[in-house]
């Protein structure tokens, strides 16, 4: 009895060892290389945009505390701003839903039994993985109202209303850059969409298909609905793909004409390395994270979209 | 009536083939515009039909580039800035994930829902202070000043894709390699990576074609034309090749060649691991 006692006693855990912490949090340690790099890269920076946002500065010599006054200017008397702002949500809507609705009716065509579907594909899909740097630099050619592909057919069909300057007329400028970007990311939407089909139920497809329901009621009715995590993905992704979109439109455009089509990132840009107010181009990107932080978590706790939809 | 509708399925067929066509058409036509200028001969000004229409095929542009502007150079260093970066992130985010889907520790939850942060900030917002780091650090205008951000910004997402995959592991397995004496790591490196190619091939297609198409960050921190990747070659030249279409059109074809063969050479398990985890519901 006295003997078990003892070992019962020697049984305890001390209230605190090194070597049971240690091993208890061992997975901090496999985590730790990705925090540290987090940290750095991605923590840190946010604190410091921040910061940045109140100073007047050009990046090089030390900064001077202003306040708010960025803010105020941002938002009393940026023109170009306002643009851009706006520029985004011509952006959102008219990427977003083109993208989805052609990427499910190629996805929806190409999940059936159809010869050369998987050339088909990666014809849809290429625009996805190419450079926009490259995307940007055929498209201008495209678009170029002398010898340019779209104004080529115009003159040799007879269709003159196609012969436009597509990228230097401020009213057209930023919706060229929207249909480029369509043309981008349908395939990323018809790959998306072809996994949801997958996953479909058969059964339920098979029953539809039994109760005598046409087509159109059978996607209407029964397949878009059962999809709605693939669409929630997929405006995740556009939502934030649009906010950090760049590349293209400082290829195409760089902006213009005259800030017709600049984006917050071309924005920030701009301020920041040609116009050397970093400062004040800090002001752009705070907004532009507090834009993105807010639209994204609503899309994720509201609606509970997901960065991946099969999870 | 089965006359009728039969001759409204054809009618649907057609419609079906109909589009398709022109969307293969909006969707190719890019891609071949930019090889037939990138053939055009020497002695042709310009290309007729808004480039898709050439005297003969030539390699001349592909020739100048070649003699002209060091492209093996730039190519070289676009992989000298791929590559570890791809390794890293799976080397890193294969350790986080096995940890978030495997182990318990401190504030686990925490620590994962922070990661997560980075996949709702938009890149050009920590361009500035991105910017001011490298300089602090000593790895403004190096190629470590781009690896390290792009491994950085790579390793969540490619978390959220290990995590789910490695989370169906059965424990079972674990639980009898455990017994046998099988480290943590032994388990992931033994049991777990060699059965994981599909989540695995996604991150690293995802991973090479962020950092291998990447341009802001590459064009305000590298300053120095000999550790400039790829993607801002055409930036540097597009004043000298400003009258020479069919030499710019060269560098964009050698630019996409590598990515869309990195892509055809994975894509089996790419298109695979989308289908397969939805099979899951």
């Amino acid at each position: 009895m006295a003997s078990v006692l003892i070992t019962e006693r020697q049984r305890v855990p001390r209230p605190w060892s090194l070597k049971k912490m240690v091993s208890k949090n061992l997975g901090l340690l496999f985590v730790a290389p990705a925090l540290v790099l987090f940290f750095i890269f991605v923590l840190y920076p946010i604190f410091y945009v921040f910061r940045a946002s109140l100073l007047d500065w050009n990046g090089v010599s030390q900064g001077i505390y202003i306040g708010l006054k960025n803010y105020i200017t941002l938002f009393t008397e940026d023109r170009a701003f306002k643009l851009s702002l706006r520029n985004s949500l011509y952006w959102i809507f008219l990427t977003i839903f083109p993208q989805m609705f052609l990427g499910f009716i190629l996805a929806y065509i190409l999940n059936s039994r159809i010869i050369g579907r998987n050339i088909l594909r990666a014809i849809f899909y290429m625009p996805a993985i190419i450079s926009p740097v490259v995307i940007g630099i055929v498209w201008q050619r495209i678009f170029n109202p002398f010898g340019g592909l779209i104004s080529d057919i115009g003159r040799t069909t007879g269709m003159n209303f196609l012969i436009q300057p597509y990228l230097a007329d401020p009213k057209l400028s930023i919706f060229s850059c929207i249909s480029v970007n369509v043309w981008r990311w349908t395939g990323f939407s018809m790959l998306m969409y072809l996994a949801g089909l997958q996953g479909l139920q058969k059964e339920v497809m098979d029953a539809a298909a039994v109760d005598g329901v046409n087509l159109w009621q059978r996607i209407r009715y029964i397949i878009w609905p059962m999809l709605r995590n693939a669409h929630l993905t997929l405006i995740l992704l556009g939502v934030i793909g649009t906010l950090k979109e760049f590349a293209l439109v400082f290829m195409l455009t760089r902006g213009g004409p005259n800030h017709a089509s600049e984006m917050l990132p071309t924005y920030i840009f701009l301020k920041a390395f040609p116009l050397q107010s970093m400062g004040y181009a800090s002001a752009i990107s705070v907004v532009l994270l507090l834009l993105a932080l807010g639209l994204t978590l609503f899309l994720v706790v509201v609606l509970s979209a997901r960065f991946l939809f099969y999870e | 009536m089965v006359y009728a509708s039969k001759q409204r399925q054809v009618f649907g067929k057609l419609l079906v083939c109909l589009f398709l066509i022109i969307m293969v058409l909006i969707w190719l036509t890019p891609v071949i515009m930019m090889l037939v200028v990138s053939l055009m001969p020497p002695d042709q000004r310009a290309p007729g039909l808004g480039g898709l229409l050439i005297n003969k095929v030539s390699l001349f542009n592909y020739r100048m580039v070649f003699n002209d502007a060091p492209v093996i150079r730039y190519f070289r260093n676009s992989l000298i800035i791929t590559v570890p970066s791809v390794f890293l992130v799976v080397a890193f985010a294969s350790l986080a994930a096995f940890a978030f889907s495997r182990l318990n520790f401190f504030a686990k939850e925490f620590w994962y829902y922070l990661l997560m942060l980075t996949l709702m900030l938009p890149l050009p917002t920590l361009i500035i202070p991105i910017f001011q780091i490298n300089k602090s650090l000593h790895i403004y205008n190096h190629y470590l000043g781009l690896i390290l951000p792009y491994t950085a910004l790579g390793i969540p997402f490619a978390i959220v894709i290990l995590r789910s995959f490695f989370s169906q592991f059965p424990k079972d397995i674990e639980d009898a390699a455990r017994l046998d004496g099988c480290s943590p790591v032994g388990i992931l490196w033994r049991i777990i990576l060699p059965v994981s190619w599909p989540p695995l091939s996604v991150v690293i297609i995802w991973q090479f074609m962020i950092s291998w198409n990447e341009f802001f960050l590459a064009m305000v921190t590298i300053e120095s034309n000999d550790i400039k990747p790829l993607t801002l070659v055409p930036l540097i030249y597009s004043g000298q090749f400003m009258a020479r279409p069919g030499a710019m059109f060269a560098i964009l074809t050698l630019i996409t060649v590598p990515i869309v063969v990195v892509y055809l050479f994975m894509q089996r398990y790419f298109v695979s691991t989308a289908t397969g985890g939805a099979l899951k519901g």
